[in-house]
């Protein structure tokens, strides 16, 4: 079980989801909410996301995941 | 900026309401004089200073004509005609100095006198009584009508009031206390009862002051010529000697106030004539509630402790911050640079919150700085920034005048706005139409001479549906602004949207469902909306703190450039800030994204200008937002706060897991007044400032800066910039300001929107709204007006995302939250003033359908319960809320009404859902467990800052 923290981060992720994947095409949504995620999340909370969404990810939306994906750096 | 009139002067009648260009030629006294056609001829004599005598006449109401003191000849007219309701007419030769005129006025001055006490040397107004005045400016000192016949002046007093006295025994019956209630505040709570001698003042049905409908805002007191009514602290400590102009630091209004005093000594704060906000008038917080600033709650001395269940050491300013430097610098080596972070706040100035979090991102390194604004306009940033391009209200307060459609959505004005409802409501006694949209039903909906057209009373949590049905109506009735969108929005955005608007889904039938709202009085009030001419919007905190807040501020702003509501007086969207310095705080960089004048951080160039500037690098990555903070506290990865002037244990949602939070910490500086709840859990304790003892500038709801002016000395010895500075400066990095005014220096040479700012033209000026720059000099009253910030207009999709927070057996009813008239937000500023008279304790309104289902009877104990947490407060039976919606404030810590609220938040910027949570209600016999368990803690923390004190 996630910790609060953690929780929280995935709560936040898939609703920012649920309100900006406002089209049909994925790609799009998933670089709009990593836009966001970019704009307005902390250093350490974009790392804890990637970290879950690496490790885990079960409880991640996949519009949350695609964009977690575009914040990874590229290797 | 030139001015035509004295702001200290009064012209007897107000302003003439026509077009500056139509000007009319006469001649007073012998002088020729030109102004507006519709100015009376005393408000012209006014202007070349000849002074015509008058009691019943004030510049702040419409003329009454009732003291005939002011009577003046008019060549080729019969007789004498009153200064005061005659209007100017083309080439009048008036005189105001006849021999008749003369002995007219002395006669009726005497009759005055006839009838009054002859008791002013020992009257606490002598010298400050325009009755006393006007008598000696006629040569009157004595009456031929004697005193012997019946009179008034055995006339009781109504001394029931908390803050002012009323003389019956000195009244003259001018009736401007009673026009001061109806024309200024709205309320209509005094009259004149009776007829001839037998007429007098009387409050609601013959009542006394006190329990009358008397909203305490302090205009009849204001208004009183004979000093019949008057503050009970002039009776009390006697009449001020000096005054010093300054700016309120309770709502978002940002009245301008003229501090009255009688040595150092506060002897009454009143209204400034002169200030833009408020032109003269002000409410129960702003006019009487000010001596929290010399409570004897006030802490004025640093403390420090090693622990929270330690007694508090008091200690010198450089012990003190060297104490916290010390922990902060070690709490970063061992847990590294973003490890700490700091809270500032929108009660204190533009300067010193500039200050904080300069020292957050220059001294602690990082970015992990916020303000209250998080948790109440964050979404109006967010939203009004990406539609429109800037982050603020479009309007000032004076364009209510020129709207003919308002729709307040989510606010309370008459409650948290009580200066800005009073002149709405004057707009709509003259014909503007209103719509309220709240699930509660405010005073708006219905007070004295204002009636809603529409209460579109939905459930909480669904003002999205509600919105996107209102433009759903709007588009495919073909009633959009046409023009007004071809030419100023972004087309693509526009059809987009247009198609996602157009959808079935979004139908007011559809939506009825969600929102509780007939589709029929709904679209009633789109057509309503939709066929202003000029259609404004006001909202407030019932807005912005819901899971879609940024959703619904998009919404407003859709709506608003849907039907051309932008670019001019009259329109807009206007959020109504709750603090003083909500606007000022997010100006000046509170936010961890984004560096003062809203420019994110990791935009390169931005960083550079503050990088030279400030001699540091700065972070490129945004910081941790207050809840944000919490988490990363209870988790172990953040140690130290520095929190200026916020009661985050108060006001935040789901107060355990923020107590959980400031347990976790190895240092928390809390800068405050009062040992607030906050304050409780700190290790370092730096003493505040009131707005009464520093200098520095708020910045209000209408992007109007004012200036903070210091009345007297800090108590503590530092205004709050300069105990940051010392922070500052023992963390190792250098602030050497002299005077607030160098900061602001600072402030504009970095920001482009303030570059225009400085002390000396605020002084000039009074206030300035920004955008103040080279191109806009003077300020800019109105927001995109030819083009909008951003360029074009962008209509953003706003689909309706039900809220986590629903109900279900266990919770079948939703709570929502908000303020009252007396009281301010956590109340730690009026709770120490005599405005906890009329507010107490936090009550629970409940409906009585919901009640008795319960089997509570009002003012029984209730306990309200969520998956938070719960409390215990008293039942308040009303059919103000609509069955299924129970409401309290926040006002009272002892309360506890953010055990309740819940983690959710605002998708966009973590602003928690105040306004929706889930509860259950029951009747109980005592206090909840958390209750309880507070008043231990509460109690201990108090011990151990008396032990600091002996």
């Amino acid at each position: 079980m996630a910790g609060t923290e953690l929780q929280h981060l995935i709560k936040m992720m898939n609703q920012i989801s649920d309100n900006m994947a406002l089209t049909e095409n994925d790609e799009l949504a998933a670089a709009r909410v990593a836009d966001h995620i970019k704009r307005f999340w902390a250093r350490s909370m974009k790392e804890k996301i990637i970290s879950y969404a690496s490790s885990d990810g079960e409880m991640l939306q996949g519009v949350s995941m695609a964009a977690i994906r575009l914040l990874q750096p590229r290797p | 900026m030139l001015r035509f009139f004295d702001a200290d002067k009064d012209y007897g009648t107000p302003v003439a309401d026509v077009a500056a260009t139509d000007v009319v030629s006469l001649s007073i006294d012998g002088r020729q004089v030109q102004v507006p056609a519709g100015t009376s001829i005393m408000r012209a004599a006014g202007q070349l200073d000849i002074d015509i005598p008058k009691l019943c006449a004030t510049d702040s109401l419409q003329a009454f004509g009732s003291c005939r003191l002011c009577l003046v000849k008019i060549e080729g007219s019969k007789g004498v005609s009153a200064a005061c309701t005659t209007p100017v007419e083309a080439g009048l030769v008036v005189h105001t100095q006849t021999e008749k005129v003369i002995r007219l006025r002395r006669n009726l001055m005497e009759l005055y006198i006839s009838d009054h006490p002859l008791d002013c040397s020992t009257c606490p107004a002598d010298g400050d009584c325009e009755l006393q005045d006007t008598a000696a400016a006629l040569g009157v000192s004595a009456s031929r009508y004697g005193f012997e016949g019946e009179n008034h002046c055995a006339a009781e007093k109504d001394t029931s009031h908390t803050y002012f006295t009323f003389d019956a025994s000195k009244c003259i019956v001018c009736s401007r206390c009673v026009r001061a209630c109806e024309e200024i505040q709205g309320t209509y709570a005094l009259t004149i009862e009776g007829r001839g001698f037998e007429s007098r003042v009387v409050a609601g049905q013959a009542e006394n002051f006190e329990d009358s409908e008397c909203v305490s805002c302090g205009a009849c007191v204001q208004a009183c010529p004979t000093t019949s009514l008057l503050e009970n602290s002039v009776i009390d400590r006697g009449l001020p000697q000096r005054s010093v102009v300054t700016t309120c630091a309770y709502c978002g209004v940002g009245c301008a106030f003229k501090a009255e005093l009688r040595g150092d000594e506060v002897v009454r704060m009143v209204p400034y004539k002169d200030g833009a906000a408020n032109s003269g008038h002000s409410c129960v917080k702003g006019r009487f509630a000010y001596t929290y600033a010399t409570h004897q709650d006030r802490v004025t001395t640093p403390m420090i402790r090693s622990s929270i269940d330690e007694p508090w050491q008091v200690v010198s300013w450089d012990e003190a911050v060297t104490f916290a430097a010390g922990r902060i610098r070690a709490i970063q080596s061992k847990y590294g640079r973003e490890s700490v972070g700091g809270i500032t706040s929108s009660r204190c100035t533009n300067e010193e919150t500039y200050l904080v979090q300069k020292l957050v991102r220059a001294a602690f390194g990082n970015n992990n700085v916020d303000t209250c604004a998080r948790v109440c306009h964050s979404p109006t940033g967010y939203g009004l920034k990406t539609t429109m391009g800037e982050s603020a209200g479009t309007q000032t307060f004076a364009s209510v005048d020129k709207a003919d459609v308002i729709m307040v959505i989510g606010a309370n004005p008459t409650d948290a706005h009580p200066v800005f409802a009073s002149r709405l409501k004057k707009r709509l006694r003259q014909g503007a139409r209103l719509i309220v949209a709240d699930p509660r039903r405010i005073d708006l909906v219905k007070s004295p001479h204002v009636r809603a057209d529409y209460h579109l009373e939905l459930l909480p949590g669904t003002n999205v549906a509600l919105i996107n049905a209102i433009a759903h109506v709007i588009v495919t009735e073909g009633l959009e602004a046409k023009e007004f969108i071809a030419g100023r929005c972004e087309q693509v955005a526009f059809e987009s949207w247009k198609r996602f608007i157009s959808q079935p889904r979004n139908s007011p039938d559809a939506m009825a469902a969600v929102t509780g709202v007939a589709s029929e009085k709904l679209v009633a009030a789109a057509r309503l909306f939709a066929s202003a001419d000029n259609g404004a919007i006001y909202y407030g905190l019932g807005v912005t703190e819901h899971s879609q807040g940024s959703t619904m501020v998009m919404g407003i702003a859709n709506l608003a450039m849907l039907t051309g509501n932008i670019g001019r007086e009259g329109v807009g969207v206007n959020p109504l800030r709750g603090q003083n310095n909500v606007q000022g705080a997010c100006d000046m960089g509170s936010f961890p994204h984004e560096l003062p004048g809203y420019r994110h951080v990791s935009d390169a160039s931005v960083r550079g200008l503050f990088e030279k500037h400030w001699g540091v690098k700065i972070d490129d990555e945004p910081g941790l937002r207050i809840p944000n903070m919490f988490d990363a506290a209870v988790s172990g990865s953040f140690k130290g706060l520095y929190c200026q002037g916020e009661d985050i244990a108060q006001s935040d949602p789901d107060i355990q897991h923020v107590e959980a939070a400031l347990r976790s910490l190895e240092c928390l500086i809390v800068q405050d007044l009062f040992l607030n709840e906050t304050a409780k859990f700190a290790h370092v304790f730096l003493p505040g400032a009131s707005f009464l003892e520093k200098d520095g500038t708020f910045t209000n709801a209408e992007r109007r800066i004012s200036p903070v002016r210091k009345v007297m000395e800090p108590l503590s010895g530092k205004a709050d910039w300069e105990a940051t500075m010392a922070l500052s400066n023992a963390l190792g990095y250098t602030m050497n300001y002299k005077h607030p005014s160098e900061i602001m220096d600072e402030i504009a040479s970095l920001t482009p929107t303030f570059s225009g700012v400085s002390y000396e033209k605020l002084a000039e000026s009074g206030s300035l709204q920004w955008p103040c720059t080279e191109d806009a000099p003077d300020g800019t009253p109105i927001m995109h007006v030819d083009e909008f910030v951003r360029g074009q207009g962008l209509f953003a999709i706003t689909e309706y995302v039900a809220t986590d927070e629903k109900v279900n057996k266990r919770f079948p009813l939703l709570l929502t939250t908000g303020r009252i008239l007396s009281q301010y937000n956590v109340g730690s500023q009026t709770r120490r003033t005599e405005n906890q008279n009329w507010h107490s304790e936090d009550v629970l309104e409940i409906h009585p359908h919901d009640a008795e289902d319960r089997g509570i009877n009002d003012r029984e104990l209730v306990r309200v319960c969520s998956r938070a947490g719960d409390t215990v407060l008293r039942a308040d039976i009303t059919d103000r809320v609509q069955p299924g919606v129970v409401y309290t404030t926040f006002h009272h810590p002892q309360t506890g009404t953010n055990v309740i609220t819940t983690d959710n938040s605002d998708w966009a910027t973590n602003c928690p859902e105040y306004k929706v949570t889930a509860v259950q209600v029951n009747k109980v016999t005592g206090v909840s467990e958390w209750q309880a368990r507070r008043e231990v803690f509460s109690a201990r923390q108090i011990a151990f800052m008396e032990q600091a004190d002996s």
